[in-house]
């Protein structure tokens, strides 16, 4: 015999079926490609950017983060379910699709018909079993949402709505199928049971009579492909959308570098406004963002603000803008976001890395600030403002007279260049380790171990200002441009080959920000250029082994992907480390990023102490950190959780000369 | 509205100060610059004052080398109109009677409501300027303002007087207002100001004391002699009792 189906079984063949069917296909597409284009013209009130280069790495992008699931199936649990119930519906979606080339193209047109034999048997079991995963996960989803209730999401009627149509399909889906083959196949089991789900539903069913199965059938047949035009024609409406906009904005996704800011054309004596605080401030992707938001609050529940009491939620900020994008254009943005919130950002970019929807909040909180700064002369708070004015006076926030900023250096016998220009490298220091006590004691211990491996150091000294990295983050692209311009014509001037950090900020803006201003000098963050003496073997270090925890600072980690080497660092000098819950990629920030280095913490818990805490809790008496904000803010963070005498916040490069020290003694 | 700024420059205090070749004053290598702190006040005074009455005519003054016209700028950049640069290289070593006749010098006839300054300047700190050019225009000066109203004409002062005591003064224009620490909080020019600025008027003037000979002299300059710190007692009270009797039979002679 042959194993396949009939297709529009006791539905009817020919023009009665099919005219209303693709009458109403049409009406469906009509509607939803209609809603869609009403939303086209709201994310043009955007300001023009393109996002249309690279267009190969785009799709392979989009479809790997679309079919694969890759950034969704980073949260295991509710990931894991929408993965396995996007992949259950494709298959449904796939295998009706291929139903309709049999029954209204080949079959119709050509009389073929490849819906048969083994192939057909496997087609029947995948879909059956892609159908039971769908409503498993779906109940799964379902009982989360409303039973469970986890703290910050948010239900609103379209998710009733979306679950009622997804719930409606997939069951009207296999009455129907049970109603048929409760007439056609129960006789054939060699046949149904190549359709278990099917099989069962057609074994419940078994009490009615073979008219009442016909009746049933036809009437839910009607109903499932209603629900499924249905479901077409509200994806625009609902949020159903994501799946056309979130697929569109894998491909729109910034392609980095990563947390680097767009810089603002200050020549342009024409522009008259920067930053944004109206809607047509903004870029048609940041509209377009709110478009692709799920409400998944990933974002939310990783933003260190929010977790601490915070008026911020990434989320919320997002979903502002779309609310003001299609209900009230004309809206104040940074009114209805508030400041608090803007201000309360550290820029750690948990939401932005965790995003499944290739959201980028940071840049629109940065953008507002800058509306704030630049056009008000707004800051979070005095001591803010008097930090600025301090940097624009001496080149440094802590307003320590500029001439002694090479002065912690003068003992340790390296000059700067303006002195001694032959050097294998530049050691960019930074404000806090140059005129910070416990950061200097970094840079000593930085400079001692470049000397041990008989590295060449020199420095900038005097001539060094600030990087410019918190004044950016906290809006003042003026000041920062006209420091980076500077740093730039000076580091240049001596003819650099290659920089090292130990302040992961300056690092990524050296390495990153100043691209825009033509500067293409390679630097290294002391982290790696420190493993790798130690992998080369220039470095001999030893003594007993340690215990520590360590902490991933946010613009070593999330922006820039370093991870490993750290770690493998302190492995190679003894360490033990006992991983923090949040580490590596999910690390809670320390507070200091986003230019919150210069403010006051005025609102919610202390995200400095929440973080120690989180060490305490390892029992490690170390808390390793690879930047000067981290470390200040640890070191401020011991005191507030009142564990001084558990917990020794100090620097790898500190750990590893000490080492060293005790390999020598 | 008429209304004169004098400002200064001045060195952060933070700088690292070391005294000049002939000992009379500081030496400027090293130095960052700055407007002195108590002219921000005047200018963020005399700003807020345009604001509230529009129509308003705020021009700022400085004297010194050419550096000096970074505070100039400053000043615009918050909300001055005009600037005027009397291009004196030896502005530091002239002494409060010279500057302030340079100042009254350029104001006389011009007709200025309010001339506002700061109370004295961070680095000299003669706190003389203001009240000669007051005396010099025969106008009214009201020192120390720590407070500030305008009303139709009215100005109504608060001083800050010793022992944290305070006097409300009203006075009419014209007059001379010198500002302090708390009068207000200047603002952070925004980037659409600090670009005019950039096209605002800025004229330069040569010194003119007028014939004024010099009536003092600075004949030395010196950082104020290291003393011994001060002792910090640690411990129990009963403990500290004993200490302190103790230093004080030792190193006193209260006890005696």
């Amino acid at each position: 015999m042959e194993f396949t189906r009939e297709i529009y079984w006791n539905v009817g063949h020919g023009f009665t079926t099919l005219a209303p069917m693709y009458g109403l296909l049409l009406v469906a597409v009509a509607v939803c490609a209609l809603g869609f284009f009403k939303r086209l013209k709201v994310y043009r009130l955007g300001q023009p950017l393109d996002r249309t280069d690279g267009r190969g790495e785009r799709v392979k992008h989009m479809l790997e983060t679309m079919l694969l699931q890759t950034k969704v199936f980073r949260v295991p649990g509710p990931g894991t379910a929408h993965a396995l119930f996007f992949w259950s519906f494709f298959v449904l979606f796939i295998g009706t699709a291929l139903i309709v080339a049999q029954a209204d193209f080949t079959d119709l047109l050509f009389d073929i018909k490849f819906l048969k034999g083994t192939f057909y048997k496997l087609f029947s079991l995948t879909l059956d079993l892609a159908g039971l995963v769908a409503i498993l996960m779906l109940t799964g989803l379902l009982v989360r949402r409303y039973l469970i209730r986890p703290q910050g999401l948010v239900t609103k009627g379209d998710d009733a709505l979306m679950h009622g149509f997804l719930f409606a399909i997939l069951i009207t889906g296999f009455l129907i199928e049970g109603a048929r083959m409760a007439i056609t196949e129960m006789h054939i089991p060699q046949l149904a049971a190549w359709s278990p789900v099917g099989w069962g539903v057609a074994t419940l069913l078994a009490g009615l009579d073979e008219a009442g199965l016909r009746t049933l059938h036809v009437v839910l047949w009607w109903c499932h492909l209603l629900l499924a035009l249905g479901f077409i024609a509200v994806l625009p409406f609902t949020k159903f959308r994501h799946i056309v906009t979130t697929s569109a904005n894998a491909f729109f996704a910034d392609r980095g570098p990563t947390g680097k800011l767009t810089t603002v054309n200050l020549e342009d004596e024409n522009t008259e406004k920067f930053g944004a605080n109206e809607l047509g401030d903004l870029r048609w992707k940041d509209i377009f963002d709110a478009d692709a938001c799920t409400l998944c609050k990933r974002c939310q529940d990783r933003c260190p603000a929010y977790a601490t009491g915070k008026p911020l939620s990434p989320m919320q900020v997002v979903n502002q803008i779309g609310e003001i994008a299609f209900t009230r254009p004309d809206a104040n943005l940074i009114e209805t976001v508030g400041r608090e919130a803007i201000w309360a950002c550290t820029t750690c970019r948990a939401c932005q890395d965790i995003c499944p929807a290739s959201i980028e909040h940071v840049g629109k909180i940065i953008e507002m600030r800058r509306n704030l700064v630049l056009m008000e002369g707004e800051f979070p708070g005095e001591e803010v403002m008097a930090a600025m004015e301090q940097t624009e006076v001496n080149g440094n926030p802590l307003g320590m007279g500029y001439a002694a900023r090479g002065d912690w250096a003068e003992s340790l016998g390296i000059k700067p260049l303006a002195e001694d220009p032959e050097v294998d490298l530049l050691y960019f220091v930074g404000c806090y380790a140059s005129f910070d006590k416990r950061n200097i004691a970094v840079a000593t211990s930085f400079v001692r171990l470049c000397q041990a491996a008989g590295v060449k150091v020199g420095i900038l000294g005097k001539e060094e200002k600030c990087c410019g990295e918190p004044m950016r983050k906290m809006g003042n692209e003026y000041l920062y441009q006209t420091l980076a311009m500077e740093t730039v014509e000076v580091i240049k001037g001596y003819g650099v080959k290659k920089i090292v950090t130990t302040c992961p900020h300056c690092f990524n803006t050296l390495a990153k920000d100043y691209r825009d201003f033509d500067f293409d000098v390679e630097v290294v963050p002391h982290a790696l250029f420190l493993e790798q003496l130690v992998a080369d073997s220039r470095l001999p270090v030893g003594g007993e082994e340690f215990t520590c925890t360590y902490h991933d600072s946010c613009y070593l980690g999330r922006h820039n992907g370093i991870y490993d080497a750290p770690r493998k660092l302190i492995r190679s000098m003894g360490g033990r480390i006992a991983e923090m819950a949040k580490n590596r990629d999910q690390a809670f920030c320390c507070s200091a990023g986003g230019g919150r280095i210069l403010a006051e913490e005025k609102l919610g818990e202390r995200i400095n102490v929440k973080r120690v805490e989180m060490a305490v809790a390892t029992g490690a008496g170390q808390l390793l950190a690879n930047c000067p904000f981290c470390l200040t803010m640890f070191e401020d963070g011991v005191k507030g959780a009142n564990v001084e005498e558990q917990l020794r916040p100090r620097d790898i490069a500190e750990v590893l000369a000490e080492r060293l020290a005790l390999k020598n003694a | 509205m008429n209304i004169l700024i004098c400002i200064k420059q001045v060195p952060d205090m933070e700088s690292k100060f070391k005294i000049n070749g002939e000992g009379t004053w500081y030496d400027r290598a090293d130095l960052a610059w700055r407007m002195n702190e108590y002219d921000e006040y005047a200018v963020e005074q005399a700003v807020r004052l345009k604001e509230q009455v529009k129509d308003a005519d705020l021009t700022v003054l400085c004297i010194g080398p050419d550096q000096v016209t970074e505070a100039i700028k400053k000043a615009l950049a918050m909300g001055c109109d005009r600037g005027v640069h009397i291009t004196d290289p030896y502005s530091a070593k002239r002494e409060p009677i010279a500057i302030a006749t340079m100042i009254a010098g350029f104001a006389k006839g011009k007709n200025f409501d309010v001339i506002f300054t700061g109370m004295q300047s961070q680095d000299r700190g003669s706190a003389q300027v203001g009240v000669m050019v007051a005396e010099l225009l025969g106008i009214p000066a009201v020192t120390t303002i720590v407070g500030f109203a305008y009303d139709n004409g009215t100005i109504q002062v608060k001083r800050e007087l010793e022992g944290g005591s305070k006097a409300l003064v009203t006075a009419t224009t014209p007059v001379v207002l010198t500002c302090q620490l708390g009068l207000n909080t200047p603002r952070y020019p925004t980037l659409p100001n600090i670009m005019k600025a950039k096209k605002k008027e800025l004229l330069p003037l040569a010194p003119d004391v007028g014939g004024l000979g010099p009536r003092q002299e600075t004949t030395a300059c010196a950082f104020p002699e290291k003393k011994g710190g001060g002792l910090v007692l640690e411990g129990e009270i009963p403990e500290l009792a004993d200490k302190l009797i103790q230093l004080l039979k030792e190193k006193t002679t209260v006890l005696a």
